[in-house]
């Protein structure tokens, strides 16, 4: 029930952000407007028909409507700036995405939980204060300064995209930790003389699973938003280099509708990071 | 404590700084020197010229005059709209709170990078420089509601569950009054954090976009727009006093984390 009802928020969320996107295209600047109109070879009779298929979406409902029709079946519309299909444009683009993307978030947090890890194993306040101050560094740097950082270092995207998620993750798991370090059953077992491995990962991060959930379907966001500007920084041919192209190139079709499927697929991580979350509360 | 009172003194002398930026700052932001571009620093020009010749130390006083007056006021629309929000979606009832979390909840699946570009390029090609400038920070604004109207409408409910509100309903008090006199003053702390976390957050993104050219246009300078210079490896390593604004950003944004982390009401 609560699946279906997550189901038929997401879905919700998608036909409204469609709206959107309907509607930033037609009050976009340029809307209405063909060149074609500006071709003296053309008739009277041909220009009258040229303007009458693009009057024809002028009422935003309509419009609307007929961009459902065509996104049911899977045509996202054209890139003006590219010439070409969105669907074929994202579906060269989004592997690479994917790979820079999740290369980023597995190595994120597999750092944030050995650093968590290590500092808890072996608590020593000059590691702690370390591993604080390099998080709140990072945190404190641009995205986009992040990226280039690794570029001049030789790192691939997939590295700054750890860079920059990473950060985010250990001051939270840190956080969700420390905090569950403390409670009584935690503490309880650490009188009875259960090693600290042990003690951590059956006792203090079982418990925590839920938060961890959640702070996973964030980091998909957060990594979805990074990889615009490491991917245009970068020179890494996947949806955020192709999003930044369409902006500077002002292609609002290419853009809104990769927002969309984004957006779409953004929802989708979260949904299902929820339902594991609620599923896991539901155990504990 | 004693952080947090170096943070603002801190943060309170920049504003100061900036704000009187055509006092302290040696000359206008557009002023070229023809006869010296890409200059080192001297005492003419501590921080050197960029390659149009114009005072880089001048620039990134008034380029953090534009990023730092406008991060804030961006950072308070959309605290003051997730306020609102958060205020008419916990007094009017289930439905209402249904809606206004659907809304935060696409507008938290938008990742915001995607979104702003596309809503930052609806504008015209011949719009003036300071009307997108305000513009790109009006837009930050707007889409940054919906993370602290979640923490807003949540602390919403739980008052709405105490003993002066119930008091308060049982006297007959009105659901607009209610938000507006008991409600929204009790809220405010947790405002002020939210703007505190939404601030720096702002910087970064106007920096983020300004390094992308998607920022604030020239000739107008931005701490954004002067990280463009970061995209030259040669240049940074040939004169690392290009770096000066990114050290600036990085500060100032550290002191407003020293700000949240030593705020009681920071989530």
């Amino acid at each position: 029930m609560a699946l279906a009802s997550r189901a038929a928020l997401l879905l919700t969320i998608l036909i409204v952000g469609g709206l959107l996107a309907a509607a930033l295209v037609r009050l976009a600047p340029g809307f209405g407007m063909d060149e074609r109109l500006l071709d003296a070879r053309l008739n009277s009779s041909s220009r009258k028909a040229i303007e009458q298929q693009l009057t024809e979406g002028s009422d935003i409902v309509t419009y609307y409507g007929r961009y459902l029709q065509r996104l049911w079946r899977g045509d996202l519309g054209n890139s003006i700036s590219l010439g070409r299909p969105v669907r074929e444009l994202l579906s060269e683009r989004c592997g690479v995405s994917l790979r820079s993307g999740l290369a980023g978030m597995g190595l994120a947090w597999a750092a944030a939980l050995l650093a968590v890890t290590m500092l808890e194993l072996v608590p020593a306040k000059t590691c702690e204060a370390l591993a604080s101050l390099a998080a709140g560094g990072l945190l404190c740097v641009p995205t986009a300064v992040v990226a280039l950082g690794c570029l001049y270092l030789g790192g691939t995207p997939s590295l700054a995209v750890a860079a920059i998620l990473f950060s985010r993750i250990f001051r939270y798991v840190r956080n969700i930790v420390r905090t569950a370090c403390q409670a009584p059953h935690v503490l309880a077992a650490h009188a009875l003389g259960i090693r600290r491995f042990r003690l951590l990962t059956f006792h203090v991060m079982a418990p925590v699973l839920p938060e961890m959930l959640a702070l996973a379907g964030v980091s998909v966001s957060m990594a979805v938003g990074a990889l615009i500007p490491i991917e245009a920084l970068c020179d890494s041919p996947g949806v955020g280099q192709l999003v930044w192209q369409a902006a500077l190139a002002r292609d609002l079709p290419l853009l809104v509708n990769v927002t969309l499927v984004v957006t779409g697929l953004t929802a989708a991580a979260n949904l299902m990071t929820d339902t594991l979350r609620v599923t896991r509360e539901a155990c504990v | 404590m004693t952080m947090r009172r170096v943070a603002i003194v801190l943060l309170l002398l920049l504003f100061i700084v900036l704000l009187a930026a055509e006092h302290v700052a040696p000359y206008s932001y557009a002023t070229q020197f023809r006869d010296a571009p890409n200059a080192r620093p001297s005492r003419s020009f501590p921080l050197g010229t960029d390659a149009l010749g114009r005072d880089r130390l001048s620039r990134l006083i008034y380029g953090g005059r534009g990023s730092m007056l406008l991060a804030p006021a961006a950072a308070l629309l959309s605290v003051a709209l997730a306020l609102g929000i958060s205020l008419l979606a916990g007094c009017l009832g289930r439905w209402w709170e249904r809606g206004a979390m659907a809304l935060a909840d696409l507008s938290l699946s938008m990742p915001w990078l995607f979104a702003l570009l596309a809503v930052r390029a609806m504008l015209p090609l011949n719009a003036p420089p300071v009307a997108t400038m305000l513009v790109t920070f009006a837009l930050l604004g707007l889409l940054g509601w919906a993370a602290p109207s979640r923490v807003m409408l949540a602390a919403v409910k739980r008052h709405l569950q105490s003993d002066f509100v119930l008091l308060a309903r049982a006297s007959g008090c009105r659901r607009g009054r209610l938000a507006l006199v008991h409600l929204a003053p009790n809220l405010l702390p947790l405002a002020l954090a939210q703007f505190l976390v939404a601030t720096p957050i702002f910087l970064l993104a106007e920096a983020t976009l300004g390094l992308l050219g998607l920022g604030v246009p020239e000739p107008l300078p931005s701490w954004g727009g002067l990280l463009q210079e970061l995209e030259n490896l040669p240049s940074i390593t040939a004169s690392p006093w290009i770096l000066a604004p990114l050290l600036v950003l990085i500060v100032v944004v550290s002191l407003f984390h020293l700000l949240v982390s030593a705020d009681p009401y920071s989530v």
